[in-house]
């Protein structure tokens, strides 16, 4: 297809499905025509609920014979230890139950968690969660530290701190540090964290199922503005990362720009950094040649979630780790 | 703000008012092997218990443009003219001390809207509390869900009619919700 074919095709696309052309004609250069006719109408669906079930407050199936009593079906997420599609159908929201109150499940997205499956703190560690608010990552890494150990939730957002500090509550997570400050400055803590999670600010292109509004809120030039800062922050985390650590980056966008791309310009900038394979089952992956452009082949190792193919909305996780002797 | 560690007579105060309304040593055991450290957020100064070893890292002054908000674990808030406990110890609580009102499922979705317990909602009640005593309100499955003042002493509880007030709502865990919004 000619660009001048693509254009007209994705202006049509557009106009049909009420998106900005800009976004449909990325679509086609990535997938084809097929592909993006299943992305859009994927995006018209709902995506399922899903939590997480907070071993520090309850224990797990005492929680889900108890949801499971009161109307809510759940069904495991196989590759998730403690974590649960459930069917709220019927019932108040989520949040209003009194499980939900006392801090027994925290609602997650499926990609969300896996984040943090993927990131595996450990008890006993150093761990940064940048860009925390609302706490749901910051709470997971808790829970799988078994509050032993150390983790430095930065947020700069004063508003965004409020539900950050509520769920810390909710959730009982004790070994968690809020700070509020600028994560491209973490390296002013003097602290060399085990572990990082960078679940970047982002457009939100991921969110389209949950967000119909993203359709047309955001140009080409807000996707660009994300991705520098996508890639001061990452930046700031891959020099404040100790030696040997691990660092999970991710996003809400299924923008190569913000995410492909920052990780190759990161792998090119700093070759103490190598992108590690994932070892659980989910996704499909990364985009070592988006748009035509070839980026570095490892970034095939990064893994994606999108609505047409997982049923959750889009999202980015690639898992970096840095050399020992740096 | 800045975390500082707080001084004994403060301190002090902490735990006369956290014995003095659910028992001897309760502060103690919430201590374990903490150490009380307070930051100031205007008026309030929260009390978080924090591993003694993240003493050294908590009470350096953060880099500029940094500031901490919530350290440890949370203890409670002292205002000018008492100290709050926190909802992230209630469910320690429950395993600390005897002064706990049991109320019936109906009146404990009701409590964690905001709402008093009456007399109609009370299952159990611990003997021997005065008026104003604040009590852990528990549901029949020994959960908390937040704090009560006792409107009359447990031991005259019988003579009062189902809809008088037994209980008033000073904090529930629906705050969670409330206060997002």
């Amino acid at each position: 297809m000619s660009n001048k074919e693509l254009r007209e095709k994705a202006k049509n696309i557009a106009n049909e499905h009420g998106y900005l052309q800009y976004m449909i004609e990325r679509y086609l250069a990535l997938w084809g025509e097929h592909e993006t006719m299943q992305f859009l109408e994927a995006c018209e669906r709902p995506i399922p609920t899903a939590i997480r079930i907070n071993t520090l407050r309850a224990e797990q199936d005492i929680v889900i014979s108890r949801l499971n009593k009161k109307g809510v079906t759940t069904e495991k997420i196989p590759w998730l230890d403690h974590g649960f599609y459930a069917d709220f159908e019927g019932h108040s929201t989520p949040g209003a139950f009194l499980e939900h109150m006392l801090g027994y499940y925290y609602v997650q997205g499926v990609p969300s968690m896996t984040t943090v499956k993927i990131l595996n703190p450990q008890p006993g560690e150093t761990v940064f969660d940048l860009a925390a608010a609302p706490g749901g990552k910051t709470t997971h890494i808790a829970q799988h530290m078994k509050n032993e150990g150390m983790v430095v939730a930065i947020e700069q957002d004063r508003k965004r701190l409020a539900s950050l500090e509520s769920n810390i509550l909710r959730c009982n997570a004790t070994n968690t540090i809020v700070m509020r400050g600028d994560a491209k400055k973490i390296g002013e803590l003097n602290i060399q964290p085990d572990r990082i999670l960078l679940d970047a600010p982002c457009s939100g292109e991921g969110l389209l199922p949950i967000d119909p509004s993203r359709k047309t809120s955001k140009t080409i030039a807000d996707v660009r503005y994300c991705a520098t800062r996508e890639d001061e922050m990452l930046d700031a985390a891959v020099s404040a990362l100790a030696p040997g650590g691990t660092l999970v980056y991710s996003t809400c966008s299924i923008a190569p720009e913000e995410n492909e791309y920052v990780v190759d310009t990161i792998l090119r900038r700093h070759p103490e950094m190598t992108v590690s394979p994932i070892s659980i089952n989910f996704g499909s992956p990364g985009y070592p040649e988006p748009y035509g452009v070839s980026l570095h082949e490892s970034l095939r190792l990064a893994r994606r979630f999108l609505p047409h193919l997982h049923n959750t909305e889009g999202f980015f996780i690639c898992k970096l780790t840095k050399e020992e002797d740096t | 703000m800045k975390p500082e560690l707080l001084d004994s007579v403060e301190w002090e105060s902490v735990v006369q008012s956290i014995d003095g309304e659910l028992g001897n040593g309760i502060t103690r055991a919430l201590l374990g092997d903490r150490t009380p450290i307070v930051i100031t957020d205007g008026d309030l100064r929260n009390v978080y218990l924090i591993p003694i070893s993240w003493s050294s890292i908590i009470i350096d002054a953060p880099p500029e443009g940094f500031e901490y908000h919530l350290v440890g674990k949370q203890l409670g808030v002292m205002t000018r003219d008492r100290f709050r406990l926190s909802l992230q110890v209630l469910p320690d609580l429950v395993k600390l001390t005897t002064r706990v009102l049991v109320v019936s499922q109906k009146a404990a979705e009701a409590f964690t809207y905001g709402r008093s317990i009456l007399k109609e909602s009370v299952v159990w009640i611990a003997e021997d509390l005065k008026r104003g005593q604040r009590v852990l309100v528990l549901n029949e499955d020994n959960e908390c869900l937040g704090i009560a003042a006792l409107s009359i002493d447990s031991e005259k509880l019988e003579r009062l009619s189902g809809d008088k007030l037994v209980g008033k709502n000073l904090v529930d865990i629906g705050w969670f919700i409330r206060r997002l919004g």
